[in-house]
């Protein structure tokens, strides 16, 4: 059993402390924004927000968690800073097939709180590892200085 | 069925290792890639006492469960640890990856490990029965093996306060993570009134172990840059002859040449 902060809410898992996170969060929470591409830690497609960090859900096991709390893409779409990032993708068309971006926009949000003015080189590696097989990142760089510029005063 | 242990204080977490058979939890990153349906893990990410950085007269002391991101964010870290750990990873690793994981899994390419190694530094090793304070090398028995003892925590890290400023660092090969063809080299050159009065350097993903050999670095200490010209090449030999590449990889050869260069390379930007 693990107690934590799930978007805002006070939940308890079942789950084996051994458990992967991503797992938990898909299977027992139907919490489906949070994608499965490797379970290695390499794609970041698992990406949640812990205690305020960017992590990869498939590397964090349940025992790991017990008192903290979680945000996920389907706590975060709710905020005010989600609506400037969405904005900002759309603006310049840097989702296609749609599979990194609940990892990426959560990785945008942790750059963007970090430093709310970062040059390109500090986007870049706030999204090292969140892999893209479809965009080729570029506009996904140039969406998130969009967001910094037009979101000026939320982060 | 117990499956886990979750430490909050570092007597809790001694307790649990003593009494079960558990295996220590840090950061995850490399226990979770393999993940076993029947271990026992004994979670460590929330022991206060292995998360700070502090210094003492000496010393600055590293919680084994800081993460490479308290790491960054320390303004007591040297700038060799800040610069290796930079390049670690992505961030999402880096904010749960610890030094106390990377130094416990003995692999030869853990990149913070190199540079306690290249350091000298020390490691506090804890148990309920009482603690020890050995050099990092001693900690290293080969393929994997370390001297952790089955009820024992790696809890801190000592790095020295001083002489570690003058600094060589280089992670050469491709960026990820899971690469193979990587090499890594840390040195450190401490000059005091033109005197070589520490040479400490280490080699990284080229053997079985992280090659430490200070009986090698001792050719060049109590030297002057001049004298130290004079048994640059005697010094460089004694590294061929002794770095013994892992058996059996294509790509071995290769890294021991890359190793050899980044060490004639070390020596060179500081004028010998
Ligand atoms: C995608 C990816 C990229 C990576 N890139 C790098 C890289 O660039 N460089 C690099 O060096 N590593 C890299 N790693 C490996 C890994 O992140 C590091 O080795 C990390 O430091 C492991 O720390 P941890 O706390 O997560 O270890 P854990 O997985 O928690 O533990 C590792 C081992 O140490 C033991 N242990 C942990 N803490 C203690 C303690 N205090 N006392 C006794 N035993 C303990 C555990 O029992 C286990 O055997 C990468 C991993 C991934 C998944
Ligand atoms: S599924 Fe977690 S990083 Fe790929
Ligand atoms: S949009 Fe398809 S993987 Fe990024």
């Amino acid at each position: 059993m693990t107690k934590f902060m799930l978007n805002g809410q006070e939940v308890t898992s079942i789950a084996k402390a051994n458990e992967r996170l991503l797992d938990v969060l898909r299977n027992e929470f139907r919490i489906t924004g949070v994608k499965c591409g490797c379970k290695e830690g390499e794609c970041g497609a698992c990406s949640v927000i812990l205690d305020g960090r960017l992590v990869n859900s498939c590397m964090a096991a349940m025992g790991s968690i017990e008192g903290s709390s979680v945000i996920t893409i389907e706590g975060y779409r709710e905020t005010e800073r989600f609506a400037v990032l969405d904005k900002a993708y759309a603006s310049v068309s840097a989702v296609q097939c749609g599979f990194c971006i609940p990892g990426m926009i959560l990785a945008s949000e942790c750059i963007l709180v970090k430093n709310p003015d970062p040059t390109e080189a500090d986007i870049r590696d706030g999204i090292s590892g969140n892999l893209c097989r479809c965009t080729g990142y570029n506009a996904i760089v140039k969406a998130i200085g969009i967001a910094a510029k037009e979101g000026e005063g939320l982060w | 069925m117990v499956n886990s242990y979750q430490a909050t204080s570092l007597k809790e977490a001694l307790d649990f290792r003593a009494k079960a058979a558990v295996t220590p939890y840090a950061g995850g990153t490399d226990l979770m890639i393999k993940a076993d349906e029947n271990v026992t893990y004994l979670f460590l990410n929330k022991v206060p006492e292995m998360k700070n950085i502090v210094e003492d007269t000496d010393y600055i002391r590293i919680g084994a469960a800081c993460t490479f991101t308290d790491i960054l964010e320390s303004k007591l870290t040297p700038a060799i640890l800040k610069e290796a750990v930079s390049h670690i990873a992505a961030p999402a690793i880096r904010n749960l990856g610890t030094v106390g994981g990377n130094i416990c899994n003995g692999s030869p390419k853990a990149d913070s490990a190199l540079i306690f190694l290249a350091t000298d530094s020390k490691l506090r090793l804890v148990s309920s029965r009482g603690e020890r304070v050995i050099p990092i090398n001693e900690f290293y028995l080969g393929r994997k093996k370390t001297a952790l003892q089955a009820d024992e925590l790696l809890v801190e890290i000592l790095m020295s306060r001083v002489g570690l400023s003058n600094y060589y660092y280089k992670k050469v090969g491709a960026r990820n993570a899971l690469a193979i063809a990587r090499v890594s080299f840390a040195a450190i050159l401490h000059l005091e009134n033109g005197k070589i009065v520490n040479c400490m350097t280490a080699f990284g993903a080229v053997s079985d172990d992280i090659i430490r050999r200070a009986d090698i670095d001792g050719m060049l200490i109590g030297k002057t840059i001049e004298e130290a010209k004079v048994v640059k090449e005697d010094y460089l030999a004694a590294y061929d002859r002794e770095i013994v590449p892992i058996r059996g990889r294509i790509s071995a050869e290769y890294r021991k040449t890359v190793c050899m260069n980044l060490l004639r390379d070390f020596l060179e930007s500081n004028g010998i």
